[in-house]
């Protein structure tokens, strides 16, 4: 009897001995290194000082109000800058990884690419959210154009001065395009209550509550009153819809009243008619969607309701002419900028007007006589426009001068250079001058 | 069984390799270059060019205003005899028929005639018949039954013609497309579309009530893509008008590799328009920008 006793208490023994190893350990795992108690955070401000003046702003980033330096900082080495743990554009997402939804139709740039120390600051500010500026000034400082625009402009539309955060999302909209918190129309009948008497009276009694709002208004503000982009088709401005459309008491009352062209010819005639009298028109106009293809029906912040400047617009088709040019203009400013200051590269890559999105001051829009639709069928003169050629080279060019390679091609501009551009300086198609001489001048090769 | 599973597993295997070859080694060879009329008057940014199997060479003179008519037998170039009619002032594609009917299609009025072999105006191609009627052909195309497949830019569709030019049947353009510059039909009867903008060939086999994707984007490949053709084994010849060079497809829609590059000189491009092979794989391409039209054989 005793001896069972003596080893049911050597057993508890054993147990006890277990559990104790057990507590240590774990005791000893989490702070293997004996850490002061306030080695995660407050200890720092031991040697840095200076912060301190920072912990007395209004907001504070979590981790900097716990005392969690440690959570992003690494308190003896890193691979990083300032001793992050983690890489500046990966390591707010380690906690923050909500704010860019999988699912996102529209992401903010600097979001996207983990830049948040644009608009937050990491420790503490003064602004709600730890923004580095408040309300509109910390998005207008990147979106400098919008924000000329919006001081200029006459008429502001009013959630604009309450706030871009209003409408936009800052990171990421899972619902819009233009990080829009809603799609458009939800966000305008938001504020907007179409069923209102003066709201269908100012449309015309059209049923405009699932219309897109902004092919008429401007979501930021104009000069027009009822915000209405600057320019806005005639029919319109003098609330003449049924010119185009069916009436609003029909079952369609958005249906057109003629499809493509047939339409606008209606009161273009003569735009129309020159251009389809012409040797080439440009496809799209004589398509499905015609007119349409390029401009607004209703209103644009353009001249002659083009959805855009001519750059942007026919680069939604001419994609491959734009991303040799944006290519092309990197490497300009990047090569540039590899200079010494005050030297100079002699020779663009790029043709200017590609650059400024003036793609018609060598194209015709709508059609043309000339092949690519030029304007002019002399490219000498077309050139000439903007380049003093004689003043340039004394090369021989005209319609006298036959190309030395093809008796069909006389010399002109484009028998040396390429106007969209070639990836050698002077858009010339070699990559050097000799080389392209002695394409016709065979005499001088090498 | 097992046997054959096995002998089956090493021909495909075997295969993969030997087809790459094929497509590999599919080459243009520039031959002769057309410069000029049987008088000596030059070409001027020429678009169209047609060809056949009994040796025909018709070229589109577009810049002229004409057609001009050569024969290319056993590498030799022949010919050159003005079409010129007052319905025809700005020819940017041609075609001929197995009745030796020349058809082509105006830019100017974007309207198709038809002439007889000896090129004397015979009517326009109206697609009696279609709903609705009018239309705006951007491009067409005649088997080899002499069936008029004409791409209506302006109703989104293909329309398929009888050889007397009633409306037999219409296939819509692809949903989302976006400029679709020209369409060939193949052997089989395929009709097969490219589209410049999105870079994308479609295709819709013979009975076919719609047009499905064929291949991938061309986008990395290609500039441009402005016209296409098929040769006898149903091989894809397309037009890269910015980048001076034509891309080649399988009759699957793989691409299979690039001929010829952008230039001045004989053999190169310079904004290439409408291309034909013929039965013995000659090729002629319409060479707009350097206002003529090169010949190539096929090598391997």
């Amino acid at each position: 009897m005793k001896g069972e006793y003596m080893k049911l208490r050597v057993k508890v023994l054993f147990l006890l001995i277990i559990l104790c190893l057990c507590v240590s350990s774990i005791a000893y795992s989490q702070n293997k290194y004996r850490l002061k108690p306030d080695a995660a955070g407050k200890n720092c401000l031991n040697c840095h000082d200076n912060f301190k003046s920072v912990l007395k702003k209004q907001y504070l980033h979590t981790p900097v109000k716990t005392g969690q330096c440690t959570g992003c900082h690494d308190p003896h080495a890193a691979s990083h800058g300032k001793l992050l743990s983690e890489d500046t554009n990966k390591i707010c997402i380690k906690c923050h990884e909500a704010v860019m939804p999988k699912n996102a139709r529209s992401t903010h740039r600097v979001a996207m690419e983990g830049n948040c120390v644009k608009c937050h600051d990491p420790h503490a500010s003064d602004h709600k959210n730890v923004l580095v500026k408040a309300g509109n000034a910390l998005c207008l400082d990147c979106h400098k154009k919008m924000g000329d625009g919006l001081a200029k402009i006459k008429f502001r539309h009013s959630p604009v001065d309450k706030g871009c955060t209003n409408c936009h999302d800052a990171h990421a909209s899972t619902k819009s395009d233009h990080l829009l918190k809603n799609n458009l129309t939800a966000l305008c009948v938001g504020c907007h209550r179409p069923d209102r008497p003066n709201f269908l009276k100012a449309h015309m009694n059209y049923p405009v509550a699932n219309s897109r709002c902004s092919s008429c208004h401007n979501p930021h503000g104009s000069n027009t009153p009822g915000i209405f982009f600057d320019t806005v088709h005639s029919p319109v401005s003098k609330k003449m819809c049924s010119q185009c459309h069916e009436a609003p008491t029909t079952p369609n009352p958005f249906q057109i009243k003629r499809a493509g062209l047939d339409l606008c010819r209606g009161c273009h005639n003569n735009t129309v008619s020159e251009a389809l009298n012409k040797n080439k028109v440009h496809w799209p106009l004589v398509d499905k969607v015609g007119c349409l293809n390029c401009h607004e029906p209703h209103a644009s912040s353009h001249k002659n309701l083009v959805m855009g400047d001519s750059g942007t617009l026919c680069g939604k088709c001419h994609s491959d002419t734009m991303s040799i040019q944006k290519k092309l203009l990197e490497r300009e400013k990047k090569e540039a900028a590899a200079l010494p200051k005050g030297q100079v590269i002699k020779g663009a890559l790029t043709h200017n007007p590609i650059n400024e999105g003036n793609c018609d001051a060598c194209h015709s829009p709508h059609a043309s006589d000339n092949t690519l639709l030029m304007k002019q069928q002399s490219m000498v003169e077309l050139c000439g426009t903007c380049h003093d050629w004689l003043k340039h080279t004394s090369h021989p060019m005209g319609e006298k001068v036959t190309d030395s390679r093809n008796k069909n091609l006389k010399v002109d501009c484009l028998s040396c250079h390429r106007s969209h551009g070639t990836g050698y300086r002077y858009l010339i198609p070699f990559p050097t001058q000799t080389d392209l001489c002695v394409q016709c001048h065979k005499q001088f090769r090498r | 069984m097992a046997l054959s599973l096995r002998v089956l597993f090493i021909i495909t295997v075997l295969s993969y390799p030997l087809l790459g070859l094929a497509a590999e080694s599919l080459r243009l060879r520039h031959v002769v270059s057309v410069y000029a009329d049987e008088k000596g008057a030059g070409l001027r940014h020429p678009e169209g060019v047609a060809c056949n199997d009994k040796s025909l060479l018709l070229v589109g003179d577009t810049g002229n205003g004409r057609l001009v008519r050569f024969t290319f037998q056993e590498g030799n170039l022949k010919g050159g005899t003005e079409i010129r009619i007052p319905q025809l002032s700005y020819p940017i594609r041609v075609q001929v028929n197995s009745k030796g009917e020349i058809f082509a299609l105006d830019g100017k009025t974007r309207r198709i005639v038809r002439l007889a072999s000896d090129g004397n105006f015979k009517g326009y191609v109206t697609a009696e018949g279609a709903p609705p009627s009018s239309m705006v052909p951007k491009s067409f195309k005649i088997d080899r039954d002499d069936a008029i497949y004409i791409l209506d830019v302006l109703s989104a569709r293909v329309l398929l013609l009888n050889a007397d030019g009633k409306f037999q049947k219409q296939i819509d353009f692809p949903k989302e497309y976006g400029f679709i510059a020209d369409l060939a039909v193949d052997l089989k009867g395929s009709v097969i579309l490219i589209d410049s903008v999105k870079g994308r060939a479609f295709s819709a086999a013979k009975n076919a009530t719609s047009f499905s994707p064929l291949g991938g984007s061309l986008k990395e490949h290609l500039s441009f893509p402005a016209s296409l053709t098929t040769d006898i084994r149903g091989t894809i010849f397309i037009t890269d008008e910015n980048g001076g060079t034509i891309g080649v497809l399988s009759q699957d829609g793989s691409f299979l590799g690039k001929q010829l590059s952008m230039g001045w000189n004989e053999g190169l491009l310079y904004y290439p328009s409408q291309v034909c092979v013929n039965e013995k794989g000659e090729t002629f391409i319409a060479d707009r920008g350097n206002s003529r039209v090169q010949v190539f054989i096929s090598v391997k």
